[in-house]
Parts: C-alpha cells; structure tokens; sequence
C-alpha cells in the first residue's frame, strides 16, 4: 500500500478575495506532489491548549503549477476553520496540510478525452475550476460545458476568469444560472437547474459525455436525476457532494 | 526529547469552559444551538401508522396509537444534554411522557434487567432497566414548546439526560426488555456501553 | 407545492467527503474503488457510498437501497470498523507482483 500520507507545514504565500465571503489562499507546499483535478488536502489547526480541528478543501489550481496549491474556502458565518482562514491568517503564516486525497471524483486531460460537462452549485465549482485550469494548461481540446448555477451575480466565483477561459477556447462554453436575483440585462439562465437547462448544455455534447457535478446534495441529487432522465447513463455521472455549507 | 508540536498562530476555536463550568461534563464546549445529528436519512412513519410498545420480557405486549400516546400524562422537563462529539446544551425545554408512566401498563418478567430502545430506520441502543427508571428517562413529544422535528427525532424521541445523547434514540417505536444486555447501533462499534458523560464514559475502555 | 425539507438528507455527503479518514483507516486511496453491497448487490466505486457524517461515527451506505455498508467509529487511539455491509472492499497495494515462482520451495 501506498506510504502513509504525512502533514506537512505549509505557507500561506498570497490570498485574493473571491467574492464578499469567498477568498482563495495559496499554500507553498515543501512536499508538493503533483496532484489531479478534482483532488483536496486536508488542513488542520492546533490551539495552544492542543485542541485541534481539521477541514478538506478542494484544489482550485491546475496540477502544473507546482511547489504550490490554491484553496477556495467559503467564509461560514459560525465557522471555527473558514472564519480563522478569513479573518485572522495573513501571508507568511503557516497551517499544517495533508494531500492530495482523492481518487474517484477526478479529471485528467490525457486520460479522458471524451467530451466534458462540468455542472457546479456555489463553492462546489473549486474542484472544477481545478479542471478547467487543467485543461487549459494542458491545452487539452475535448468539447467542454460548465453549467455554475449560483444565488446572484455577486456569488459567481471566479466569474472574470471563466470569461477569459471561454473567450479564449471555443471549445469551451460557459453557463451560469442565477436563482435568487440576476441584474439588469442579465442574458444567463435565470432559474433553478432543470432537464430542460440540461438538455440544451448536454445535447451539443453528444452520447459520451461525461459528467461531473459539484455542489450541495439536493442540487447534486437534483441535476444527476435530470440527466439520468434526459438520457446519461448513471455511470457516465460523478458527483461529489459538498453538503449544506463548508465550516 | 519531545516533539515541539506546530501550534497555528492566533486559533482558538470553539469556546471551551467559561461559564457555567460546573454544569459542562469534561471535555465538552457549551453550546446554544441543537445540532443535528444523524446515521441515515431521515426516517417517516405517518401518524397513522406510528405506535409505540413495550415488548420482550413483559407478560403482555402493550402498545399505543399515536392519539393513545397522546391521552398519556404529559410533563414538562428542562434538563442538561450533553452529546459525545462535544457539545453540550443547558436548559433543554421539553414535553413527554416519563417511562415510569408508560413501564406501569406492562408486567415486567422478574428477569427484565436490561432495555433496547428501537426507532425508525433500524437505529438501537441499550441500557439498564436502572436507568431509565424514576424520573431517569421520557418519551418527548416536544421541544421548546413546539412538536418536535423530524431531524431532532420527531414525531417522538427517547431522552435520557444523564446519559450521552446517542442514548436518546430518535424515532423511537419501542422499547423492548431483556434479560441480556445487547449493544445497540454504536455501542457495538466502539462506544462505551453506558455513556455517563461525568466518567466521560465515551469509548469501550473508558 | 412546499417540499418537506430533509435536514439529514440535506447533510449528507458521499464518501468522497470522507476520503481522508478512509486513507487513515485502510492506508489506501479507497473512492475509486468497487465495493459491493451485501443487501442488494448494487456494484459501484466507494466514492458513491452515501455518507452520513454528523454524529458519533461516520455511516456510509449503498447509493441504492442506502442500507449500512460501512461504520467508522474513531477514537484517540483507534478506529472500529463494521464493513459487513460490504461483500468486499479492494486495497490497492503498491507492491510490484511477486514475481511467479514466488511460492515455490
């Protein structure tokens, strides 16, 4: 079996806000192993008491960039870790971290060249930005749909830089739906994601798309029913759910 | 030569201690919410469907509609909780039916030592017929004046405070005396077969 | 039409959300691998196992009939693991394969 995955102590080196309550942090990591997309390390804090917590959270940024990972961590209003994280980290501190976990919920361009379909509700669009990233640095060509369904327009993570990543490939589209209040001219989905959203996004993708779909469990549950109806097959579907809210 | 442990600068987390001190059980933090906990989905039986017994060692099997169940004295109880991950909440208002009540309308075997208390959804614990006898336990209806909730247990929880909270089987359907003691759902993975949280009684072991 | 609102189901993860502590208990990357559910034989990857992690141990179940596969109770000093609701569980080992007169004399 594999060596057993250590802690390490790793350096926050730069942090940038996101959204009001979303901020992404880098870590510099003295054993980075490359990881895939899809993947998170695990943080944890120790008091001076000894009390100790920990929390996973999903890569953001792309497995060529290395020595070093992004973290997007949604800001919870009664959070021990998030509101440590926001509040009270600055540059040049240090977290312990362990990583990178994950096998099932994982995206690499050289393995998978089938046509994708990324679907993400709030912050469970980390682990695919994490792929999109990937695909872009590994210039990877496979038709590819993100479907980010958030609150309002302030909520999208990462909303300049998908623009770029879309402008850029025509091979990849990007979607947003926002449920709770769109502005003025808003020309994007405005409503819930449904099987009729899906089947427009999924149809240009043809039969042997793959899906992968991030978010909190009822929107997860709710999209994967969609497509099963629409037509995916189940084990064409992977879904990682985020639960109600970080901490 | 010890091992210097990382410490992360300026981390408190959840407040531990404080006030209140003397009533928090050792190694928990106060906490005014009601977490919700659970090992499933939430489980639904219609009130027309629910019932809840008293089976196993007794003479007769006794068993209550949910209006039944209704008709039986009702008292109010304010008590302390304290749940195994580590929180404990001071001054729970509840409303039920205390198990004294309910254990006068069965016979009791002489042999009946130990209980199983069974709920919706397959979840079991266990304990000694001692313990939830003489004002120790109820079947709680309410909590803070409203109909309990499905995710805290609804529409009727087993609460036996001076226990760990994993001891207070939601969705309770019955409880069945034995003459053996059986571990129910966690005690039978590890944690400790009585649970007072004043031993800190947590872990098989403790 | 007001939805009844499962606060449990609501709190759910899959396994993927416990991947770490599957690292810790079996000292392997587990989510991608098959395991098979002893009630109803449904076959798929761990990272699908629904996971129920709020509480006093960690309960992963079959995405289809959502019966118990896995509890995982950690405590300082150990982990307690009941797998019987699986039919297997696959540890991916790292060792290269002995070579084939290996169990020979």
């Amino acid at each position: 079996m594999k060596p057993t995955l250590d802690w390490q102590i790793a350096t926050i080196t730069d942090s940038k806000p996101e959204t009001d309550k979303v901020k992404s942090f880098t870590l510099t990591l003295p054993s980075w192993t490359r990881h895939r997309a899809g993947q998170h390390y695990d943080i944890r804090l120790t008091a001076e008491d000894g009390y100790q917590t920990q929390r996973s959270y999903s890569i953001a940024s792309e497995p060529e960039r290395e020595g070093e990972v992004d973290i997007t961590v949604e800001r919870i209003e009664d959070g021990e870790v998030s509101t440590y994280l926001h509040d009270v980290v600055i540059n040049g501190d240090k977290v312990e971290a362990r990583g990178p976990i994950g096998g099932y919920f994982v995206w690499e361009a050289g393995l998978l060249p089938a046509p994708l379909l990324l679907i993400a509700g709030g912050s469970g669009v980390v682990p695919l930005m994490s792929m999109l990233r990937h695909r872009h640095a590994a210039r990877a060509n496979n038709a590819t749909a993100l479907l980010y369904s958030s609150r309002s327009f302030e909520d999208i993570i990462y909303y300049e830089e998908l623009e770029r990543l879309g402008r850029a490939d025509s091979g990849l589209q990007v979607f947003h739906t926002l449920t709770r209040s769109q502005p003025a001219g808003w020309k994007g989905y405005a409503r819930r994601i449904d099987e009729e959203m899906l089947r427009e996004i999924a149809d240009p993708l043809g039969e042997a798309v793959q899906v992968f779909i991030c978010g909190p469990t009822l929107m997860v549950e709710s999209a994967a029913n969609g497509l099963v109806k629409i037509g995916v097959q189940s084990n064409q579907i992977r879904t990682e759910r985020f639960g109600p809210t970080g901490g | 030569m010890s091992e210097e442990r990382f410490v992360s600068r300026g981390f408190v987390g959840k407040r531990r201690g404080g006030e209140k001190k003397e009533r928090i059980p050792p190694g928990q933090y106060l906490t005014n919410d009601f977490p919700v906990l659970s090992a499933g989905p939430t489980p639904y039986t219609p009130l027309d469907k629910w019932t809840f017994a008293i089976d196993g060692l007794v003479k007769d099997k006794v068993s209550w509609s949910w209006d039944e169940f209704n008709q039986l004295p009702m008292q109010n109880y304010v008590v302390d909780i304290s749940c195994v991950t580590k929180w404990t909440h001071l001054d729970m208002k509840w409303e039920g039916v205390s198990l004294d009540i309910l254990l006068e309308h069965a016979e009791l075997d002489p042999k009946a030592a130990f209980v199983t208390a069974y709920s919706d959804g397959g979840y079991t614990t266990n304990m000694p017929l001692t313990h939830i006898i003489n004002g120790q336990s109820f079947i709680a209806l309410k909590y803070d004046d409203k109909p309990l909730a499905p995710e805290h247990g609804g529409p009727a929880r087993m609460v036996v405070p001076h226990l760990y909270f994993w001891k207070s089987a939601k969705w309770v359907r019955g409880i069945t005396l034995m003459e053996k003691d059986r571990p129910g759902f966690w005690e039978s993975a590890g944690y400790h077969n009585l649970g007072d949280p004043w031993k800190e009684q947590r872990y098989w072991n403790d | 039409m007001e939805e009844t609102r499962d606060i449990n189901r609501e709190l759910m993860l899959d396994a993927n959300g416990v991947a770490s502590l599957l690292f810790d208990v079996f000292g392997a990357e587990m989510t991608a691998e098959k395991t098979e559910c002893a009630y109803c034989g449904n076959e798929d990857r761990m990272g699908t196992l629904l996971a129920f992690t709020h509480g006093p141990g960690v309960v992963l179940r079959c995405s289809a009939c959502e019966n118990v596969m896995i509890r995982i109770v950690q405590t300082p000093d150990s982990f307690y693991l009941d797998a019987r609701g699986a039919v297997y569980l696959r540890l991916k080992t790292h060792r290269p394969p002995p070579p084939n007169d290996a169990l020979g004399g």
